[in-house]
This record gives structure tokens, C-alpha cells and sequence, in this order.
């Protein structure tokens, strides 16, 4: 028996996205790239890097700033035969945009009973903790997950961001990439480490719709999804120290919700913490914890909880901004809470 | 048998660079033109290959500031 140990090949989520749109570009002629700045720069995010130098100007398109007429253009491309990837640079810039997203791309193929499908996929940053205020932090996950004809997945680290982008691409409905800033691997925004990961150069899918339960535990479950996951990882370090076993589910994608393995896992652990730095009221919290309440498990030792970001918005000062967000020392303090039953 | 990891000598203008984040951990095998690490130079980011392969032993902290020319890392071959 020959076994050949492969070399770790780590990468950014900014890099694996680039290599999946390059990889499905070279693939596919229909796939084409717009948006504000992701041309010559490479994507304010480095998502986009290296596409224009190798597909130019036809394919990799420097849009105005006008997110109502780009957005609005890249759904009349998926409607006539392209497949478009197109970046809102902040997610909390949907508002004016909103209007064909929604009502059009997500609703065209129910509308002309499926002769229509809209192969869009819309890349946007969300997510806050540098600084960047009330209007460049926002998660608004569940402002998107909630309304139908859309998938929704939110990446926690550069292998998960290459596979579901390669799968987005594929896709025949219109899909949200909901990259998170923390996780970016852009030096001015600081990075968490455990985002940068060994990556196949070759292309492959993570199928959308499946969570991964990146930590196995008898404790309780923590939910969470993209950087939460990792604070939720973190906790579960130091609560092992503590004797508490944690697993720590990461959801990947919203819609479709993976409720089978939520429901798995805390059948197994009977306790569930759910952890979110989007806005905790009406949103993903509330739907993890309604799945399970739903399910009627037997089991359950204790009632579930919940980790959001308050109902306000995002404050400017990093004081009161890292006040109010999730961390590793309040999911740890949730989950022990959970675990002793308070 | 190390190879050392400098910061390149003709970045910028000043001289003065900085480790944005290693992409591997100290000790991690590493490959010949891997991206190891990302440099800010000038505000430019700029990618850093590993010259050989081997075991990467890391010198500087993340984010540490640099001069062109430092060792900032070695790379032990077998």
C-alpha cells in the first residue's frame, strides 16, 4: 500500500472564492462577474482577484454605484441565458436593490412556471466587530433566508466558501453568498485564524443545503454559521477544560435548512444554544429553536437558548460595538448556563 | 538545510512592510510556491511564496512590522 501525504494547500476565503469563479469561468462562457470595484482592484474583498487580467473587461465588469441598476441588470442576465455573479459590496446596501432581488429574481421562475429560471448568484459581505458602523455591519441573514425562491448559504472557511461558490455557480436558482467580513483573510479587517484552510486545488461542490457538525459533543449542541461558528469552537475549547462536552454544529446554508441534522444532534445532546451576530428578533435563532421545538424530541434537558445581537443597530464606537457582539466568552457563559439549567 | 524567508527588497520605496497573516502555522509542511503568508506593503497586499519546501518555522508574530530584507521565517528541508 502507497501512501502519499499530500501537502496542505491553505487558503483564504478571498482566495477560494477567486479560484472558484476563475475555475467555473474557464469552465462555462455564460458565467460573468459585476459589481463595484471588483474589476483591476480584485474586489474590495479580494474575492474577484486575477478574474479581469485573465477574462477582461466583457466578462468581469466594473459597475457604477448604483446597486438598483447593476443588480437589476445582472437578473435580466440570468433571465437571458448568462449566468451572472454579482456583488453587493455590504449586504446592508440591499435596500435599494431589494426590488429585484425579491420580487424579481427570486420570484421569475415560480411566476412563468419554470420556463424562467434565474441562475444568479449575488455575493455580499456582512458582519461587523471593526469599527465600521451601522451601515457596513450588518448580517441581515435572516432578512434574506425568510423570503422564498432563494438559497442562502453563509460560508465559515475557505474550503466551505469554495465548494458551496462552485455550487452557487451551478445552481439554476438564485443564490445569496453571504461572505463574512471576520473571515475574509483581508489584513485590514482582521482574520480568524481557523477560516484559512486546506483547499483542493481542483473544483468541487459542498452540496447546498447540508450543515456540518464541525465538533462532535454529548453535552449540548451550539449552533451557529460563518463566524459564530468559530466563537462557538472557541467556547467549546475552554468548556472541555471546564468537563463540558460541546458539539458545534455549522449550519452553511439557510435555505435549504439542513433541520434533519439539527434535530440528530440534539436528540443526542438534549440541549441546545443557538448563536447569531444578526439581529436575534424574528431571525435564525428563532427558526434553529423552532425546528426543534417542533420536533418534539423526548430528550430534552433543558430549554433552549439563544446568542443573538441585540435589536439595535450597530454602534460606531468599537467599545459599545464589541459590547453587544457575540464572543467566545459569553458563548461559553451561554452554554455553561445551559448546561446547569438557569 | 534551511532556507530563509525574507521580505523582498524591492517593495517599496520607504522600506517598511508588514506580516498581514501567515497562512500556516509554525511547523506546518509546507510546499515550494505555496503562499505562506500575506504582506502589506503601502497599503498594497502582496502575496508571499514559500522558496522550498519543508518545515516552516515562523520568526514574527502576525501583523508584526517589517523591513525589507528581514528574515521573518525558515523553511527546513529534509
Amino acid at each position: 500500500v502507497t501512501v502519499t501525504t499530500r501537502t496542505k494547500r491553505n487558503l483564504t476565503v478571498a482566495k477560494a472564492m477567486a479560484e472558484a469563479l476563475a475555475q467555473e469561468m474557464r469552465d462555462d462562457p455564460s458565467v460573468v462577474v459585476l459589481g463595484e470595484d471588483i474589476g483591476p482592484l480584485g474586489g474590495v474583498f479580494g474575492n474577484t482577484r486575477g478574474l479581469f487580467e485573465e477574462f477582461g473587461a466583457e466578462r468581469v465588469r466594473d459597475t457604477p454605484i448604483s446597486e438598483t441598476a447593476f443588480i437589476g441588470a445582472a437578473v435580466g442576465m440570468a433571465t437571458s441565458g448568462l449566468r451572472p455573479v454579482v456583488e453587493l459590496m455590504f449586504v446592508d446596501f440591499f435596500g435599494v436593490c431589494m426590488d429585484a432581488i425579491y420580487n424579481l429574481a427570486a420570484k421569475n421562475c415560480y411566476f412563468s412556471g419554470g420556463q424562467c429560471p434565474v441562475p444568479l448568484v449575488l455575493m455580499t459581505s456582512v458582519g461587523g466587530g471593526y469599527g465600521d458602523a451601522g451601515q457596513h455591519s450588518q448580517c441581515l441573514y435572516g432578512t434574506f433566508a425568510h423570503l422564498p425562491g432563494m438559497k442562502v448559504v453563509v460560508p465559515s472557511n475557505a474550503y466551505d466558501a469554495k465548494g458551496l461558490l462552485i455550487a452557487a455557480v451551478r445552481d439554476s436558482n438564485p443564490v445569496i453568498f453571504m461572505f463574512h467580513k471576520a473571515l475574509q483573510g483581508m489584513g485590514w479587517l482582521g482574520t480568524v485564524k481557523g477560516s484559512i484552510v486546506d483547499v483542493p486545488e481542483e473544483p468541487y461542490t459542498v452540496p447546498i443545503g447540508e450543515a456540518a457538525v464541525v465538533r462532535p459533543g454529548r453535552d449540548l449542541s451550539i449552533v451557529g454559521l460563518g463566524l459564530t461558528v468559530h466563537h462557538a469552537l472557541a467556547a467549546a475549547d475552554s468548556l472541555a477544560a471546564e468537563g463540558i462536552e460541546a458539539e458545534v454544529v455549522d449550519l452553511r446554508s439557510l435555505v435549504p435548512l439542513d433541520r434533519a441534522t439539527l434535530i440528530e444532534s440534539v436528540s443526542r445532546t438534549g440541549r441546545l444554544l443557538v448563536v447569531d451576530d444578526d439581529y436575534q428578533s424574528y431571525g435564525v435563532t428563532g427558526e434553529i429553536i423552532a425546528t426543534i421545538a417542533e420536533a418534539g424530541l423526548a430528550g430534552l434537558r433543558a430549554a433552549p437558548r439563544r446568542l443573538g445581537y441585540p435589536d439595535i443597530p450597530v454602534p460606531f464606537s468599537p467599545a459599545l460595538e464589541h459590547h453587544v457582539l457575540p464572543n467566545a466568552e459569553r458563548v461559553a457563559e451561554a452554554a455553561r448556563a445551559v448546561v446547569r439549567g438557569d | 538545510l534551511t532556507t530563509e524567508v525574507l521580505v523582498p527588497a524591492d517593495l517599496s520605496a520607504d522600506g517598511a512592510a508588514a506580516v498581514v497573516m501567515w497562512l500556516y502555522d509554525d511547523g506546518d509542511v509546507v510546499g515550494e510556491g505555496s503562499v505562506i503568508a500575506e504582506l502589506v506593503v503601502e497599503k498594497v497586499d502582496v502575496d508571499l511564496p514559500a522558496p522550498a519546501s519543508g518545515t516552516l518555522r515562523l520568526l514574527v508574530p502576525h501583523e508584526a512590522e517589517v523591513a525589507q530584507g528581514t528574515r521573518i521565517a525558515l523553511i527546513e528541508m529534509q
